[in-house]
């Protein structure tokens, strides 16, 4: 026995042809839209990943740091005791660094640098060494000798590994120079970071420039996910609190503010090419379903002359074409998450972008995976794909004069 | 007795480009519970149009029509269609029934669009083609089943239903003499076992020998 339901069901397959087409749109525009939000997805965990492990989740530094000037006052008040609130704060590593414009010298050139000491947990400097570094090792925690320098910084300084490397801190508050050896050579995705890059101990930083002292404190936090990103906003002011006057937590949104802009604008770029999809698809539909009112007029004036209310009518309309593009959306989200879950295991971009997608942070594998609300957001649109195409449609068999409609003839 | 359908001065215009052509001009019309009335007249006279007022599907032009004691010609379009969904059951011509459903199905429609649940339905409609013979052809649909065997299946529609009055717009004017025959034998037996009013709109002569009562129509007025 039929019902409303089955009716209508059955209605959107008398023209098999038509409707497969129809379903078919709606079902590619499901899938590419899956498809495009697992990309984005993955794109978005790819460069929140890559942005978080180079400069961590949260930094702590002095307060308006951008516009101070003199070294001294940019060096952070009590570590120690900072690092002890932290441990009593947080769950997140973190790395403590001190930060030194230096002079690097070769035995015949030198280069203005950020020469960097920094102390990492042993997790946190595996990962560093198997980003960035191409050739050597990173200088120990208790290294005072040992230097890594940018590959291109190298070679513009003519010096290979082994070789000696003077630097030179004038105006700072430790031994001010000192003479190291070159231990590791680091590629960075950015040429411009790759050139003015010396990376020392922090111990040997601190001889050099700032006995005990760091300029500033990047907390890693066990996210893998972008979505996991909104715990900070938590987190960021607790902390801040905690740590008292005089010292600020800044999020990697506001370290690097660009970036922060280009995640704001994917999704909404990314829902703008779904609503294309999907109102094209959604003029098949339209036009799909008043073909069918149209070659039905005559039977739909007969359900009204049964007894069909102009709601009845309209309901049995909306609902072809819900039907429709959940068809569609069923067979495209399938082969949408199909697709995705053969891709999750990553595959390989660079040959769509090439080196320069590394300069921009781009990754060059890329895991598809869908967050949470991927799916309803994608099932959504179907919905009012079949809501909206129905509209008019319904409007106009809602208005159906019975005698009119059975006198119809197309 | 109080009639169950009543016009009164029931007038209807169609306008066309500002062209008035009158299809009923003030008839005066009462059909009682339980009868088997014939409205005939030739092509044009305003049969069609007399019973699709009375059966709430169009509206008059002026004048008023009564079913079962409440005056229907004012009501709206949602208040017409609940009136013919309990009231008033339909024969049209051309049988109009819905081809992706079964025998079945289709004499079952009425009731799903009360809302009725599905074993009550069932059974009305099951019992509604036993009635004319159907209930062998109950699982086939219409383009499975002679035109007869359609009409057949659209007074089941009408019958299981169980509304007030059935009106049939020629119903056997589409059939052969056999089959037409048949069905008026059907009809006539239904009104006279169980009640059921009917008003037709005819000019078969077969048809016409076997009602209680004709009324006879000639250019939209009822002739003397």
């Amino acid at each position: 026995m039929f019902n409303l339901f089955s009716l209508s069901w059955r209605n959107i397959w008398r023209h098999r042809g038509r409707s497969l087409l129809t379903a078919g749109a709606v079902g590619l525009a499901v899938f590419f839209t899956l498809f495009y939000l697992s990309f984005l997805g993955a794109m978005e965990n790819s460069i929140y990943n890559n942005l978080t492990a180079s400069v961590g989740h949260l930094q702590v530094r002095v307060e308006g740091y951008r516009e101070k000037r003199e070294f001294r006052d940019l060096l952070i008040p009590g570590v120690a005791q900072v690092e002890a609130r932290l441990a009593a704060q947080t769950q997140a590593q973190w790395v403590v660094a001190l930060e030194v414009p230096a002079l690097v010298a070769g035995e015949t050139r030198s280069r203005g640098v950020l020469l960097i000491g920094d102390r990492r947990p042993a997790a946190l400097r595996e990962a560093f060494a198997k980003q960035y570094l191409a050739e050597g090792q990173l200088p120990e925690a208790d290294d005072l000798e040992g230097i890594a320098l940018g590959a291109s910084l190298a070679r513009a300084l003519r010096l290979k590994l082994g070789d000696p490397v003077y630097v030179y801190a004038p105006g700072t508050e430790g031994r001010g120079a000192g003479a190291y050896r070159l231990v590791g050579l680091l590629r960075f995705p950015e040429a411009a970071q790759e050139a003015r890059s010396a990376y020392l101990s922090l111990a040997a930083a601190q001889e050099l420039a700032a006995p005990g002292g760091a300029t500033r404190i990047e907390l890693h936090f066990p996210f893998t996910r972008y979505s996991q990103d909104a715990q900070l906003a938590v987190v960021q002011p607790q902390l801040a609190a905690s740590l008292g006057p005089g010292l600020s937590v800044e999020s990697w949104r506001e370290a690097s503010p660009a970036i922060a802009q280009i995640f704001a604008l994917l999704t909404p770029l990314v829902l703008i090419f779904a609503a294309i999809f999907f109102g094209l698809a959604g003029l098949l539909v339209v036009n799909t379903i008043y073909l069918g009112l149209l070659e039905r007029t005559r039977e739909l004036g007969v359900m009204v002359a049964l007894g069909a209310g102009p709601a009845q009518v309209a309901r049995m309309v909306v609902l072809e074409s819900l039907l429709l593009c959940s068809s569609g959306a069923v067979v495209g989200g399938a082969l949408g998450l199909l697709t995705i879950a053969a891709l999750s295991g990553g595959f390989s971009l660079e040959a769509l972008y090439g080196p320069v997608g590394s300069e921009f942070g781009l990754p060059s594998v890329v895991y598809l995976s869908l967050r949470a609300w991927d799916i309803p957001i994608t099932l959504g649109f179907a919905l009012a794909t079949g809501l909206l195409a129905a509209w008019w449609p319904a409007r106009v068999a809602a208005r159906l004069e019975p005698v009119e409609a059975m006198r119809f003839t197309a | 007795m109080q009639p169950l359908l009543q016009t009164k001065q029931l007038t209807k215009v169609y306008r066309v480009d500002a062209i008035e052509t009158p299809a009923l001009r003030g008839v005066n019309l009462e059909i009682y519970p339980g009868e088997f009335t014939a409205l005939a007249g030739p092509s044009g006279s305003g049969k069609s149009t007399l019973l699709y007022l009375m059966g709430g599907l169009d509206k008059p032009t002026a004048g008023e029509v009564w079913l079962g004691g409440q005056r229907i010609d004012g009501l709206s379009k949602a208040q017409l269609a609940q009136l013919r969904l309990w009231q008033v059951g339909f024969v049209f011509q051309a049988y109009n029934l819905i081809p992706v459903l079964t025998a079945l199905e289709n004499a079952a429609f009425v009731l799903e669009l009360r809302g009725e649940p599905r074993e009550v339905r069932e059974a009305k409609a099951l019992e509604a083609l036993q009635v004319l013979g159907m209930q062998d052809y109950a699982h086939r649909r219409p383009n499975q089943l002679s035109g007869g065997q359609q009409q057949r299946v659209a007074v089941a529609r009408a019958l299981a239903a169980r509304p007030k009055i059935i009106l049939a717009d020629e119903p056997t004017a589409n059939l052969d003499s056999k089959t037409g025959l048949a069905l008026i034998e059907h009809m006539r037996s239904l009104n006279r076992e169980q009640g059921i009013t009917f008003v037709f709109s005819t000019h078969d002569p077969r048809l016409l020998e076997r009602v209680d009562r004709i009324v006879r129509l000639e250019d939209g007025q009822i002739a003397a």
